[in-house]
């Protein structure tokens, strides 16, 4: 499929909005505004890893081949960033360290990986000045934090945290010591957030477990695993670290103010994910944290920039038998097409993943059961999460990442386990009923590896999502979408400098008779941060009806009447 | 009972062991020497004790709750009777009918996942049979979700207040509190 040229389409779109903001509901037929292209009417998935050939092949390190220590087998992020926006999406990986014993033999260097726009990229790494710190890295979420138009990167680290901020000429600065959110410790997730929404970004950082360095270096498998091997101990057994709220004073700087927005993680629970989504629909963002073995957390906003866990009572906490589960990645979106936000939590193996349908009142029934997540995921040990038309046909399917963190499971056969294993594609049948897809989703979802991270986006703008993957010790793989699919519209939201933050904004799309619902949030799946523009698949569907945005400080931009098939921007206020 | 009392009792223990007097063989019996059995013995009442008045202190902790439960559903009842908006009660009601579910809040949870990561379950067998959460005391599985499910409605009321409905899930969760001294241990 010949890749759209996002620029001439985000030109085009730029008309829409003139129209649309000048004129109020009307807007113009929207033919002429896409380019053409061929809808394929057949079904069926199709995913190749083009990693190698595209230029995305730096290790990522993983601590002790035996996995002594949680922190061997934690993993790291990826995301999509369009730092340079030249309207192609770059790729940045988290790196870890490479251990031996407790020597380290290498530092591992995170990747920025520049979108040549030919289906190749080019490591930028060191001219941009984001390899890391020499940090042992841990999670990624973008932003543009301070307002300038330029996306930002907050690195997680097992130490303290690095943020990138984008200097807009193609080089990054760590600001993070000067600005406050550093934290030493083992961080996980992150979200960005307008929590108060006065137009700032705030921020909150998950922490794992409270463990220095020599912990790890020294760390030694001690924990009976079936009475049959020694493994790295924990999380159980071992105390946790306690999450961190960042507001910012408007100044670029942020001050800690966790107590004071009721936001203590009283569980000291062992964070990873961090979500942040408007889940109750009231118009403010809410925050969910998926907790590794613990409840997990559901921080409702009060409107006034404190919180109240509300996780118990909305059904977010815990399964539908009332158990606490592993939470390790989170997936957000309408998985049921009604309009509303669904979530989907990844959790151990030998238990399921979570799907929790939205009734768009912040309440939350466990579905894992009916719609098939359940049985699906039993078996594996899972990590990164989306919900994303995978095949354009107007539904979201559901990717689970995979990969267990023993390897010294291979060494039993009988438990049916293994230490590398499948991820998986559940496809969306309508309605919430998903069916495992993974077989027939082509050569990139048969590869076998322990697999952590996963970005969604589309790379080569030619119209679906392609899937960004990192594993264990291994190259990141990049899966690029060849699936036959429908129809399409990606929208970019943007808010122009000075004047807040897209993130947080919610766009709505009607067509053929159905509703689908994006957020666009700083972080996501497991530790990573997808791409910001907002792919939706419209299947047969050549138009949409009505489409609105839903800005973070509440102002809404609606447009009727637009073609599907092109990247679409629009701008608040234009 | 703090862990540092157990370790002082260790210590205790140690004291006694290395003041136990050498004796001459022929002059040795077969038994466990006495002072330490006696003092097996007295740790083992401190043992037990400490499980009791672990039981007593989460009774106090789910009756505690129950009574800030109570009075948030006098004081949600009285305003939905007087026509005013009672969500910050019948939320407040939620939560408090939650944490009975999860025997007290997170920081509860917190000292909780303690005492399991250290090898302490109040009910190890219980917890084997499906009957028990982890390290829970006296609130089973069961009972457990019937609160929390119960929570969720009266957290639903919140947005749309139904008194009678009310009244109804209220009368349930004390049936079920009821219900949790039945099988007191």
């Amino acid at each position: 499929m010949r890749p759209v040229d996002p620029r001439v389409a985000a030109g085009i779109g730029l008309v829409f909005l003139a129209i649309a903001c000048g004129g109020g509901a009307e807007a113009p037929s929207g033919g002429e505004i896409s380019p053409t292209r061929t809808v394929v009417a057949a079904t069926g998935f199709r995913f190749v890893d083009v990693a190698s050939e595209a230029g995305i092949d730096r290790v990522v390190h993983a601590g002790r081949p035996g996995k002594d220590h949680l922190l061997d087998s934690a993993g790291t992020g990826a995301a999509w960033i369009d730092y340079d926006r030249d309207g192609w999406i770059d790729a940045y990986i988290v790196n870890g360290w490479k251990l031996e014993g407790s020597r380290v033999l290498e530092r591992g260097k995170n990747a920025l990986y520049r979108n040549r726009g030919d289906g190749t990229f080019e490591d930028v790494t060191d001219r941009a000045g984001v390899g890391g710190e020499g940090h042992w890295g841990g999670g990624v979420a973008v932003a543009d934090y301070d307002g300038d138009g330029w996306p930002d990167i907050l690195v997680t680290n097992f130490g303290p945290n690095v943020l990138y901020r984008n200097r807009g000429d193609g080089t990054f600065e760590n600001v993070a010591p000067r600005i406050g959110v550093e934290v030493p410790g083992w961080n996980t997730g992150a979200a960005f957030l307008d929590a108060d929404t006065d137009g700032d970004l705030d921020l909150y950082i998950a922490g794992y477990i409270d463990h220095s360095l020599e912990d790890v270096l020294k760390a030694e498998r001690t924990l009976d695993w079936k009475g049959v091997e020694r493994v790295a101990p924990g999380p159980f057994g071992l105390p946790g670290a306690v999450d961190h709220f960042f507001v910012a004073t408007g100044d670029g700087v942020f001050v800690e103010a966790t107590r004071e927005a009721g936001l203590q993680d009283l569980g000291q629970g062992f964070g990873f994910t961090v979500r942040a989504a408007d889940l109750d629909n009231d118009g403010d963002p809410d925050i969910y944290v998926a907790n590794d073995s613990d409840a997990n957390y559901f921080y409702r906003n009060e409107g006034d920039g404190t919180f109240r866990d509300v996780g118990l009572w909305s059904g977010l906490a815990l399964d539908a038998g009332g158990a606490a589960q592993a939470g390790m990645g989170v997936a957000v979106g309408d998985a049921d097409g009604d309009g509303t936000l669904d979530i989907c939590v990844t959790n151990f193996s030998e238990d399921f993943s979570t799907l929790y349908r939205g009734d768009g009142q912040g309440f939350f029934d466990d579905i894992s059961d009916s719609s098939g997540v359940g049985g699906a995921t039993y078996r594996s040990l899972s990590w990164g999460t989306v919900l994303a038309d995978l095949d354009n046909d107007g539904d979201q399917d559901l990717v689970v990442i995979n990969g267990h963190i023993y390897p010294q499971v291979d060494a039993h056969p009988e438990f049916e386990l293994a230490y590398a294993q499948p991820n998986l594609l559940l496809e969306n049948t309508g309605s919430a009923r998903f069916v495992d897809a993974t077989d027939r989703a082509g050569p990139g979802f048969g590869q076998v590896r322990s697999s952590r991270g996963l970005a969604a986006g589309d790379y080569d703008n030619d119209g679906d999502l392609d899937l960004l993957i990192t594993h264990l010790d291994e190259p990141p793989s990049l899966l690029r979408n060849d699936s036959a699919r429908g129809s399409w519209l990606t929208v970019i939201c943007e808010v122009p400098p000075g004047e807040g933050t897209a993130i947080g904004s919610r766009v709505t799309l009607f067509f053929g008779g159905r509703v689908a619902v994006r957020d666009l949030a700083s972080s996501g799946a497991f530790l990573s941060a997808h791409d910001p523009r907002l792919h939706f698949g419209l299947g047969q569907t050549e138009r949409v009806d009505r489409l609105e945005v839903r800005w973070p400080d509440g102002s809404r931009t609606t447009l009727e009447n637009v073609a599907a098939n092109g990247f679409l921007t629009v701008r608040k206020g234009s | 009972m703090k862990w540092r009392c157990w370790s002082g009792l260790g210590v205790a223990g140690l004291i006694l062991v290395s003041s136990v007097p050498a004796t001459p063989a022929a002059e040795m019996g077969t038994e466990t020497p006495r002072q330490l059995v006696e003092t097996y013995d007295s740790l083992a009442d401190s043992i037990l004790a400490a499980k009791k008045t672990e039981w007593n202190l989460v009774h106090t902790i789910l009756a505690t709750t129950y009574s800030h439960a109570e009075v948030a559903k006098r004081e949600a009842t009285a305003k939905l009777e007087a026509g005013q908006d009672a969500e910050a009660e019948l939320e407040n009601l939620a939560t408090f009918v939650a944490q009975i579910g999860t025997e007290g809040d997170a920081a509860v949870a917190a000292i909780r996942k303690r005492l399991v990561e250290g090898g302490h379950h109040h009910h190890a067998g219980g917890e084997q049979q499906g009957i028990y959460d982890p390290g829970f005391v006296i609130v089973t599985r069961d009972a457990k979700k019937a609160f929390l499910d119960a929570s969720k409605k009266i957290a639903r009321m919140a947005k749309s207040p139904d008194p009678a409905a009310l009244e109804t899930e209220w009368a349930a969760v004390q049936r079920q509190f009821e219900a949790l001294h039945d099988g007191a241990s």
